[in-house]
């Protein structure tokens, strides 16, 4: 019983050798023990760097906002004479056109939709009146019945801006937007006029606007911007513009946007609207190349939303780095969506690197399918560099917000000949440019930093 | 902790593929390292203290004995580290088989360290190997 006697002597390096056996790490585990020790300073890029990059820092009230519905919104339709072909009374054979279809269907979105508490109905003669939603529902599938004279586009959105501009509060114009200047002499200043008009009650520095343009079949009476070339009759052949403009505090059309107007396709400008900012994060197993690797801190136990950090252990002309940066644009409006935009005005900017922007694009079936990270993300950027940082380095991804190229093609100088575009349309949309300051801010910042790899 | 076995296991150099660097140094290193410790020490405790003193056999007591226990050692630190690589989910590449081999040979170094110092509480053992 030799060995009886001796098992307390052994006690100690049984009970060490189970101590060390269940020390293993796992991924899971250890969120706790270095998430409390540092704070994942990574994440912020350095702001002593000299020329640092300034970095915006996303919104974190405005996702909140978002949940609750707006206050109200107020539809103006404008009954106009030139608006008459649009709503042309119902013929023989019951046609009707694009405009009327839409627009009536428009009306009883806004009408059931649970994005706003308060709906409420306006005709737009010389200053608006109050309707029912049965009544302009009539009145677009029906016809106008008393056409108002022509309406002028600057008072009318000083009388928006002036008695219906509240917070959390939209205001949606229906018109074809044609603006009829007192002269030729006054064409200039078109831009002008709407800018006065929008900030004559006060400037307003939330103030936003989206622009959608759609187009129509039109039978009727066609009125030209330029009184002097004559008013066409039994027009048209071609399809005619029309617009839904949504007036007010930028949250609030962001809110109403992604609501009601999102869905169908339409030409779209924004103007003022903020947006908070997409989720985004690298990806370092999607058509990764190259000796880099997360250099978040923590980084194997992270959500695959919050990668920031590039370490390179490698980068070289002969051995380049390329990375892609998944982007969440789900919740911006279409046209920054677009492949054809991001690849013109997504850009990047770094500070002592030669990256380079490969490519944007979006995510096709099988990105979207796939078990990886990458199937977060709507929207990919490929980015190149062949130098090695060589300290920590900001590097930020930034879209900038360009007029888009249809408002140039719909715009026309002489609307005497009627087609699918609007007498200066572009110049009623740089007074509405006016209004965001001398500064465009970028849609959206995506923060990134550069770093050798340790 | 994980910047000792972080520097002992790059000896070799840098994980590759380098996208998964994160998960070596984070998950995989300490893991094997500390596994391969315990192991090895546990090893030992039953050549010198399990076979040749609590249970007294006395045939089991020569260099080629405690040989068996060093492979078997060797072996089990290979095994350990493939396994807790593909436990981790990293992208197949050789270098998970080269990091298996170092680990195989760190599992001889602790066996051999383990064995001078705890082979003096051995009654029947305690001479080997040497």
């Amino acid at each position: 019983m030799r060995y009886l006697s001796s098992f307390p002597r052994l006690l100690p390096a049984l009970g060490l050798s189970l101590l060390l056996l269940p020390g293993c790490y796992s991924r899971s585990d250890m969120k706790t023990e270095e998430g409390t020790a540092t704070k994942t300073p990574s994440d912020v890029p350095p702001t002593e760097v000299p020329g640092a990059v300034p970095v915006r820092t996303p919104e974190p009230t405005a996702e909140a906002a978002t949940t609750q519905p707006l206050q109200a919104v107020n539809v103006f339709l404008e009954v106009s004479g030139s608006m008459e072909g649009f709503m042309p009374k119902t013929g023989a054979g019951g046609e009707n056109t694009k405009f009327q279809q839409h627009v009536a269907q428009f009306l009883s979105e806004v009408n059931r939709t649970s994005a706003a508490r308060q709906k409420t109905f306006y005709r737009i003669k010389e200053r608006p009146y109050k309707d029912s939603y049965q009544a302009i529902s009539g009145t677009v599938r029906s016809g106008i019945q008393q056409p108002a004279k022509s309406t002028d586009i600057p008072s009318v959105l000083d009388t928006l801006m002036t008695n219906y501009y509240r917070p959390g509060t939209v205001s949606i114009l229906i018109s074809d937007f044609i603006y009829s200047p007192k002269n030729a002499g006054a064409i200039p200043y078109i831009k002008t006029d709407i800018a006065d008009a929008l900030s004559q009650s006060g400037e307003k520095s939330d103030l936003a606007v989206s622009v959608y343009g759609y187009t129509s079949d039109f039978r009727g009476t066609y009125y030209p911007a330029l009184v002097a070339s004559g008013k066409k009759t039994n027009c048209c052949d071609t399809e005619i513009p029309y617009y839904i403009w949504v007036v007010g505090p930028a949250g609030a059309v962001r809110q109403f946007d992604a609501a009601l107007l999102e869905q169908q396709p339409a030409k779209q400008a924004h103007f003022g609207v903020t947006y908070p900012q997409p989720n985004y994060s690298l990806l370092s197993k999607f058509q990764n190349k190259g000796s880099w690797y997360y250099g978040d801190a923590g980084a194997s136990k992270r959500n695959a939303e919050s990668y920031r950090v590039i370490a390179v252990s490698e980068a070289s002309p002969q051995q380049p780095i390329e990375f892609v940066v998944g982007l969440d644009l789900g919740q911006l409006p279409g046209q920054y969506q677009d492949a054809a935009y991001l690849k013109q005005n997504l850009k990047l900017q770094g500070v002592d690197t030669d990256a380079k922007l490969l490519d944007v694009f979006a995510a096709t079936d099988q990105n979207r399918a796939s078990s990886g990270p990458e199937s977060k993300f709507t929207h990919f950027a490929k980015v190149r560099l062949t130098k090695q940082p060589k300290a920590a380095r900001p590097l930020v991804l930034r879209l900038q917000d360009q007029r888009p190229a249809w408002v140039a093609q719909w715009t026309t100088k002489n609307d005497a000949t009627p087609a699918p575009k609007t007498f200066a349309l572009s110049s009623l949309l740089d007074g509405l440019e006016a209004q965001g300051g001398a500064e465009k801010k970028p849609i959206f910042e995506v923060p990134l930093t550069l770093q050798p790899a340790e | 902790m994980k910047a000792l076995f972080r520097s002992i296991y790059e000896l070799i150099g840098a994980p590759q593929p380098p996208a998964d660097t994160p998960v070596y140094r984070d998950v995989i290193f300490p893991n094997i390292g500390l596994l391969n410790i315990g192991i090895s020490l546990a090893l030992v405790v039953i050549f010198y203290y399990v076979i040749n003193r609590m249970m007294g056999v006395a045939t089991f007591n020569k260099g080629r004995h405690w040989a068996i226990f060093l492979v078997i050692n060797g072996l089990i630190a290979f095994g350990l580290a493939v396994s807790q690589a593909h436990a981790q989910q990293v992208t197949d590449h050789s270098y998970i088989y080269w990091l298996a081999t170092w680990n195989a040979i760190l599992g001889l170094f602790w066996f051999f360290i383990f064995s001078l110092i705890l082979r003096k509480g051995s009654t029947n053992a305690s001479t080997t190997p040497f």
